[in-house]
């Protein structure tokens, strides 16, 4: 299993303008495999935090709103993109660049999702 | 959510965190078991009861890690049906504090974690400068003075009256 | 009663000056009909002025008369109100009919109290469900706001998330509002991103031109938006 998340995250943080990419606990917002660019100065554990959160709550007000489980969720900020998709407990972060190929992330994303069922 | 401190510099960090991290109630306390600090309690008997329970729950983890590791454990987490608990010291140059936090589904391990480092460095910013840290208290009769007096200031009415349930 | 009124009216129509218009007058206030009542009161006092019950009569008629008349003109203002009210609602759901291209698309404008301003979210069976959803959804945006503060990535400028009913996505307006748009999830992301941008530009102009709600609102042929 840590062979095949390791190489989950390592795939993701090699896609173009992908600063950080994680395994998350969605329950915890603890780590549970990362991959970080080098000098960066992204923090695992806030990113874990708070994507973890973010997912968490959108997943709960979809379900409230009767739309159904999530799959992709792509936030936009001024410096940066965060990308997650989740299944049971487990979410799939990245964090990128605003010019990266969301597209592309997004489906690496949804690969190495699979790589984890 | 109600917020009150022993010494007023707590109190605006305590709130931060406690907004940030979505907790459900939080203490702040020496070692000892006196209270510094609390939010979200609304009777004195259950912060006393809170912390003296995790003074001990401190004292115990921080036996065990020097047992295990040579040094302390650096915090507990308890997870319940609904609620969870997390339970830290505190190093600032004031002192040694503990904080316990109780949270539920609304937040996480990671967000409390997070912004209990958040927390760490807004008490270290605010505590006043150049003060001595606070002495433990020596002895039994001392420490309950001690206590009730604080429990009087978190719990003071409107017009300073203590009122304590 | 009718018997009597009749009676007592076929005797001042025989008898003028009979004062039985006291009666009739009084039993035809009692009925409600003022307009009839107050005229026999008023003949009545005329050929009997020094007559103080008719007086008395004639006055207190016409206090009522005066209260109805300003009861019905009360309720015509509450019901041209109500129908303003109903015409700005209508205006007011219609602020991005015009944007929405197909059926499966649906768009709100929410307030930072989660209310919404502007736009409709139907259900399959055509109700607006649009305060409940936007309630749901515009928490969200306090979540985001929190977490990009700390992660340093700035102000956020939308949320796209795919669920399996839907794709969604959110963007803040610059009067701390949020505009949310949903569509079907056979509407490429890239196709949403876009209507979102445009309902944000609109509910920026409806908001910073403080128009009056039913005023300006596009005209449309009243398309909306419904949610498979």
């Amino acid at each position: 299993m840590r062979s095949r998340l390791r190489g989950a995250v390592e795939r993701l943080s090699r896609q173009r303008g992908v600063r950080a990419s994680l395994i998350v606990s969605e329950n915890d917002g603890l780590v549970v495999d990362s991959s970080l660019r080098f000098g960066e100065g992204e923090d695992s554990e806030r990113v874990a935090a708070l994507a973890a959160s973010i997912y968490r709550k959108a997943r709960l007000s979809a379900d409230a709103a009767h739309l159904g489980a999530v799959s992709f969720l792509q936030l936009d900020a001024d410096r940066g993109r965060l990308c997650a998709v989740g299944r049971d407990d487990l979410v799939l972060v990245v964090v990128a660049e605003p010019s990266a190929n969301v597209g592309l992330i997004r489906v690496e994303l949804f690969k190495a999702l699979e790589t984890l069922a | 959510m109600n917020v009150a401190a022993v010494e007023s510099w707590i109190e605006a960090p305590l709130r931060r965190y406690v907004d940030d991290a979505r907790a459900r109630i939080a203490v702040l306390l020496h070692p000892s078991g006196q209270v510094m600090a609390q939010a979200g309690f609304t009777r004195d008997v259950d912060v006393m009861a809170a912390c003296a329970l995790a003074a001990a729950a401190h004292a115990t983890a921080g036996e065990l890690g020097r047992r295990l590791d040579g040094r302390a454990f650096r915090g507990l987490h308890y997870a319940g049906a609904v609620h969870q608990l997390f339970l830290s010291a505190l190093e600032i140059p004031r002192g040694t504090f503990v904080c316990l936090t109780v949270f539920d589904d609304t937040s996480s391990l990671g967000l409390v974690r997070l912004y209990f480092d958040e927390l760490r460095r807004d008490l270290i910013a605010a505590s006043p400068a150049a003060a001595a840290p606070r002495p433990a208290p020596a002895l039994a009769a001392d420490f309950e003075t001690e206590l009730n007096r604080n429990l009087a200031a978190l719990f003071s009415g409107p017009r300073g009256e203590a009122v304590i349930s | 009663m009718a018997d009597e009124i009749r009676r007592w009216s076929d005797e001042l129509a025989r008898e003028p000056n009979s004062l039985v218009f006291l009666q009739l007058a009084e039993a035809l206030r009692g009925q409600g009909q003022l307009a009839v009542a107050l005229k026999i009161a008023q003949r009545g006092l005329d050929r009997h002025p020094g007559n103080a019950d008719a007086r008395v009569l004639v006055d207190r008629i016409a206090t009522e008369q005066d209260a109805e008349r300003a009861s019905q003109q009360a309720l015509a203002a509450l019901a041209e109100a109500s129908q303003l009210e109903a015409t700005s609602k209508s205006a007011a759901s219609r602020l991005f009919a015009d944007l929405l291209m197909d059926d499966g698309q649906t768009a709100l404008l929410l307030d930072d109290n989660g209310y919404v301003l502007g736009g409709l979210y139907l259900d399959g069976e055509g109700v607006d469900v649009g305060q409940d959803v936007g309630a749901q959804l515009s928490g969200i945006s306090d979540e985001i706001v929190r977490s990009t503060r700390h992660l340093g990535l700035g102000d956020w400028r939308s949320l796209t998330f795919e669920t399996e009913a839907a794709v969604v996505a959110m963007s803040p307006t610059p009067h701390q509002g949020l505009v949310v748009v949903a569509a079907s999830r056979s509407t490429p992301l890239g196709l949403l991103r876009r209507l979102l941008d445009r309902c944000v530009t609109r509910s920026s102009a409806w908001l910073k031109g403080g128009e009056a709600l039913g005023e300006a609102a596009p005209e449309t042929d009243g398309r909306r938006g419904v949610l498979p």
